[in-house]
């Protein structure tokens, strides 16, 4: 059963076998294996529940329903933007469907570097294959590929680069381009459409709009405390207190360690907040004589895939389509006034890739700030920023390749080439600081990080914490590293796993 | 019953949709006159914050002020002034000190070394100004300036009424919107 707003008119008390905090992909798929399990099982939520009746495919109304902070969550500097999803189903919701396994030299560093257990390659295949089936996990044909995604696949075969369809978690596409803004054909097979009716049906009990404040741990017992929000002003309504033996913390990368550093627990390590990744990601935006549309049409099905751990590192970059709405377009693009106002009424003609990098020497942090909100923090590496810097000239080569006729980089000051010869040059002299270049990240992950060694970790390979027996975090918080590839589907092999682990063993 | 409609109906839909949370959210297309004074029922801003924000729409989204303009910056300060009443308490704060910052005389003084509020200065002193803070050596400044395009940007190319000028029609590719 999904909680309304309507069937709550005071405090809420209730126990259950386990409390799931957050409904993303980490408690999700946690919530529908331990339900089917035959456990009792609260989801919490901070976010309201939206169905597809709901997605008017407008910025203004999913970044307002869907989105932490309206879209606006930032690092304290604003210089990285942190796209994350608040609402049943979490960042799923929102996410572009974009689906690819865990790379093995990742898995093989979490083992020789952290002690990860029971999670290499092997392990893990056999959840993959479940995953991809129950989310009709496929690559699209040639003929669905937009023409935002073309620039990729063209320009990149063209210079000689490896470039492929990525796969997609969707039933039905009907190609609108609003993955980002909820899907309204329920053609997406996100959290809120898969893995939350499931878990109802096997009799969990879903409370949007409950955001958990506090967990309090004595005993052998667990107490949830928080708060229950109005879903449309977001004003506290109620107090509620959940009493579990296990307490599933799945509020995200961002809000997981927040939760865990409010409530004083599970910290020994002094490892909660740290070890931020992003992904970190940037763009280029190319101006085509043609069409480009860069909102509609399936805004994610091809990357380039040439250059991740090409030099045997661990880095290196990621380059993918990105749909491109409105006020994103005008948020990203460089400078402001009538030169901004005029790259605009281009809107049309400009096709956008990303740059993703895989952090291997940049990290950030997530604390708590006055108000109980999480205060983030990053700061650049040396390598990770010289691939940021080689990912935008590859991305600008592969958009003149593709027939721009100009490329821009989101760079403060306007950096425009009108021909490939001028990129080196041109980004040679460009600043790459905070708020000097435009940066984003939609994979934060990494705050909780899992490991065998108490004194370097938080949970443990099976994602409990070292401190707190019964208190697990399974969401985006545990990779220990960055992964390089987007990470909703290694998420959900990680709960998906675990979650079966703490069904055998709290029997 | 599931919710499928054709994809014409359900572009239509989504405008009409938009109409009505216009309808809600936006605000009212005023007269000229009316657009260049300070409402009396602000929900976030003073009347002077309102007069800077306003000033700073302008510049930051290249607008005259004309009435062939879709919106006014009186709008987006409008926009930006619900929207900020809803803000978390943080931004809030940061952003009344921030205006009060960018604003002041002594700021601009030491910055730019000209003894005028943001507000007395000419629209090629403002975009200079701007500019100045886009590019500062320092970088609360340029956490600044993100922090006012965010705002004017998104208030501006959320609302519907600016599509037109840049051609966008809602989802789906043109060849598919019939
Ligand atoms: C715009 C966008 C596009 C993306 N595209 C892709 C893609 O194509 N492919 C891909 O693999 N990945 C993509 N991702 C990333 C992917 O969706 C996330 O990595 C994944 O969903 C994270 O799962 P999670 O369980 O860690 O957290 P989330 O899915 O973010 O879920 C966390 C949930 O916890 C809730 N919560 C937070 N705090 C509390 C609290 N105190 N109390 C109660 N509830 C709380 C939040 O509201 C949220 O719903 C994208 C993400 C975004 C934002
Ligand atoms: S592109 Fe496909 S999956 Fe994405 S919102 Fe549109 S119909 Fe849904």
């Amino acid at each position: 059963m999904i909680l309304r707003p309507n069937d709550i008119s005071g405090p809420v008390k209730e126990s259950a076998d386990v409390c799931i905090i957050g409904s993303g992909c980490g408690g999700g798929a946690s919530a529908k294996i331990l339900s089917e399990a035959g456990k009792k099982v609260i989801v919490l939520e901070e976010g309201g529940n939206f169905t597809h009746n709901d997605f008017d495919m407008t910025e203004q109304t999913a970044y307002t329903n869907l989105y932490q902070q309206r879209a606006g969550q930032a690092t304290d500097d604003l210089s990285v933007t942190v796209l994350q999803g608040k609402c049943v189903g979490g960042s799923s919701t929102v996410n572009w469907t974009t689906s690819l396994r865990t790379p093995e030299f990742v898995l093989d560093a979490w083992k020789k570097n952290f002690g990860v257990k029971d999670l290499s390659a092997d392990d893990l295949e056999p959840y993959f294959d479940r995953i991809e089936k129950y989310l009709n996990v496929h690559i699209e044909p040639e003929e669905n590929h937009n023409p935002n995604n073309r620039i990729i696949l063209n320009g990149a075969k063209k210079l000689g680069y490896h470039a492929r369809a990525t796969g997609r978690n969707t039933n039905g596409c009907v190609k609108s381009g609003a993955c980002g803004l909820g899907c309204p054909f329920d053609a997406k097979l996100s959290v809120d459409v898969t893995y939350i009716p499931d878990a109802v049906k096997a009799g969990a009990l879903i409370f949007p709009n409950f955001r958990a404040d506090k967990i309090e741990v004595s005993e052998n017992r667990k107490h949830v405390r928080g708060t229950i929000l109005d879903q449309t002003t977001r004003t506290p309504r109620y107090e509620f207190d959940i009493e579990a033996p296990i307490v599933i913390v799945a509020a995200s990368a961002i809000h997981s360690p927040v939760l865990l550093l409010k409530s004083g627990i599970a910290n020994s390590s002094g490892h909660v907040g740290k070890h931020l990744t992003f992904h970190l990601t940037s763009a280029v935006v190319g101006i085509f004589d043609e069409v480009i549309y860069p909102a509609g049409g399936i805004p994610q099905s091809a990357m380039c895939d040439e250059f991740l751990n090409k030099n045997g590192d661990g880095g290196g970059f990621w380059i993918e389509a990105v749909p491109v709405y409105p006020a994103l377009a005008a948020l990203s693009l460089p400078g402001f006034g009538e030169e901004h106002h005029a790259m605009m009424k281009k809107f049309i003609n400009i096709g956008a890739s990303i740059v993703l990098v895989k952090e291997i020497d940049s990290e950030g942090e997530v604390a708590v700030n006055s108000y109980g909100r999480p205060s983030i923090s990053y700061s650049t590496g040396i390598k990770d920023r010289a691939y940021m810097k080689e990912g935008v000239n590859t991305a600008a080569k592969i958009h003149f390749a593709a027939g721009a006729k100009k490329v821009m980089t989101l760079h403060t000051t306007p950096t425009i080439f009108s021909s490939p010869s001028e990129i080196e040059r041109q980004l040679e002299n460009a600043q790459w600081g905070a708020n000097e270049i435009t940066m984003f990240s939609a994979h934060p992950l990494g705050t909780c990080r899992m490991g065998e060694d108490v004194r370097k970790s938080v949970v443990n390979s099976r994602c409990e914490s070292h401190d707190v027996p019964g208190l697990f975090v399974i969401d985006g918080s545990v990779t220990p590293t960055s992964l390089g590839v987007n990470p909703q589907i290694t998420i959900l092999a990680i709960a998906e796993k675990n979650a079966e682990r703490i069904a055998e063993h709290y029997r | 019953m599931k919710f499928r409609p054709s994809r014409r109906k359900f572009l239509k839909q989504t405008l009409a949709g938009t109409a009505a949370l216009s309808a809600a959210q936006f605000i009212p297309i005023t007269a000229l006159a009316a657009r260049n004074d300070v409402p009396g029922s602000l929900l976030f801003f003073s009347h002077h914050e309102f007069r800077i924000i306003r000033a700073v729409a302008e510049s930051m989204i290249g607008l005259h002020g004309a009435s062939s303009e879709p919106l006014h910056p009186h709008d987006v300060a409008l926009r930006a002034d619900q929207f900020l009443a809803d803000a978390e308490p943080e931004i809030q704060e940061q952003f009344h000190l921030l205006l009060v910052v960018f604003n002041s005389p002594i700021f601009t003084f030491v910055f730019d070394f000209q003894l005028k509020s943001f507000l007395d200065m000419s629209k090629s002193e403002r975009d200079a100004y701007l500019r100045g803070w886009m590019t500062s050596i320092f970088t609360f400044r340029r956490t600044a300036f993100q922090g006012l395009k965010r705002l004017c940007m998104s208030m501006y190319y959320t609302d519907s009424r600016s599509w037109n000028e840049i051609h966008y029609s809602g989802m789906f590719l043109p060849e598919d919107r019939q």
